[in-house]
């Protein structure tokens, strides 16, 4: 399994996570952070208190959109989805974390994949 | 299975959200917790490490609660106050005024009628009227819960627009004119004949829902 990374540096990726699932589909509060612990290996692990705050803050900036609609067991959940301004935040915010790794491995040798 | 609102609601102080908002945040909270745990009992995990588990979500209940009011509050509260107060006081007035003038309009004359030895010129049509308006301002105000000062505010919009005129008016009017004895009686006329009766007129509309905390009606509503 791949080593878990410090919360503080995840913290810095979540924005750039959750847009790019939510590219894919919508998704609800769990589901988002089951995803990104499942397809990081776990290396990335989002938790009630890192992941909520910054979807609300994410909404707020009009990134994301939350709505009630019920799940596949027609439970209650709010799915969020992206909006058009997310759609354009992601292209740049890829671009600006390429450029973060480069800098990174030009520095202290991190490559990245 | 414990009651995950109740758990969410314990730890997260209502005070600073408007009453739907909060509600929609511990919902979701719950519902967060109330997967983790399903998700760890299915993978047959033991209560104690489930207990972990939950516990490793929050460390800090306090900062979470902050940080979730300053994402959410902004917006969430301009939206608010604009729902439960400027635009159920902006459809009193409007609506007020709109009666004002068709009853005029109309070519309905005022109605003297003395009081302790003063007339006062009333628009009956008009005042008639005014408990509708004043019911519909605090009626919307409640729908979108607002408080009790936002549903009087709201309901009692177009008299109170009325004194801030006037208000500007007395002072300016003393300025041009000099102080006159007369002005203050026929200001004060003024006072009781646009503010003082329209407003008793529209209160009496908006009183049925001046009643209740919409704070509290919404929390007892909470979805589950």
């Amino acid at each position: 399994m791949t080593k878990r990374i410090n919360p503080k540096i995840a913290r810095g990726s979540g924005e750039l996570a959750i847009l790019s699932l939510l590219a894919e589909q919508p998704l609800y509060g769990f589901e988002i952070a089951k995803q990104i612990g499942e397809r990081t290996g776990g290396a990335l692990k989002f938790t009630l208190a890192s992941l909520y705050p910054l979807l609300y803050e994410m909404e707020k900036r009009g990134w994301v959109e939350g709505r009630w609609q019920a799940n596949q067991a027609g439970r209650d959940r709010r799915y969020y989805r992206l909006t058009p301004t997310g759609k354009r935040q992601l292209a740049p915010l890829r671009e600006e974390w390429r450029s973060f790794f480069n800098a990174l491995d030009a520095l202290a040798g991190v490559s990245h994949a | 299975m414990p009651d995950w609102e109740a758990f969410v609601r314990s730890r997260i102080p209502s005070s600073a959200l408007p009453p739907e908002i909060y509600n929609d945040v511990v919902v979701e909270l719950a519902s967060h917790l109330e997967e983790t745990q399903l998700g760890a009992t299915a993978a047959g995990l033991l209560e104690d490490a489930i207990e972990q588990i939950i516990l490793q979500e929050v460390e800090n209940w306090r900062e979470l609660a902050a940080t979730i009011e300053r994402a959410k509050s902004h917006g969430a509260r301009m939206n608010h106050r604009t729902r439960s107060l400027w635009l159920p006081a902006l459809i009193t007035l409007l609506g007020a005024s709109l009666s004002l003038t068709l009853t005029q309009l109309a070519g309905t004359r005022p109605r003297l009628v003395w009081f302790a030895g003063v007339g006062i010129e009333l628009y009956w049509p008009w005042l008639a009227s005014l408990p509708l308006f004043g019911a519909l301002g605090a009626y919307l105000s409640l729908r979108a819960k607002g408080s009790i000062c936002a549903r009087l505010l709201a309901g009692s919009s177009s008299a109170l627009v009325m004194l801030t005129v006037m208000g500007i008016i007395l002072p300016w009017g003393l300025l041009i004119d000099g102080f006159h004895f007369i002005r203050l009686v026929s200001f004060g006329i003024g006072l009781v004949n646009w503010v003082g009766v329209p407003l008793v007129a529209l209160l009496i509309g908006a009183a049925p829902f001046l009643r209740g905390d919409a704070r509290g009606h919404e929390a007892a509503k909470a979805k589950v």
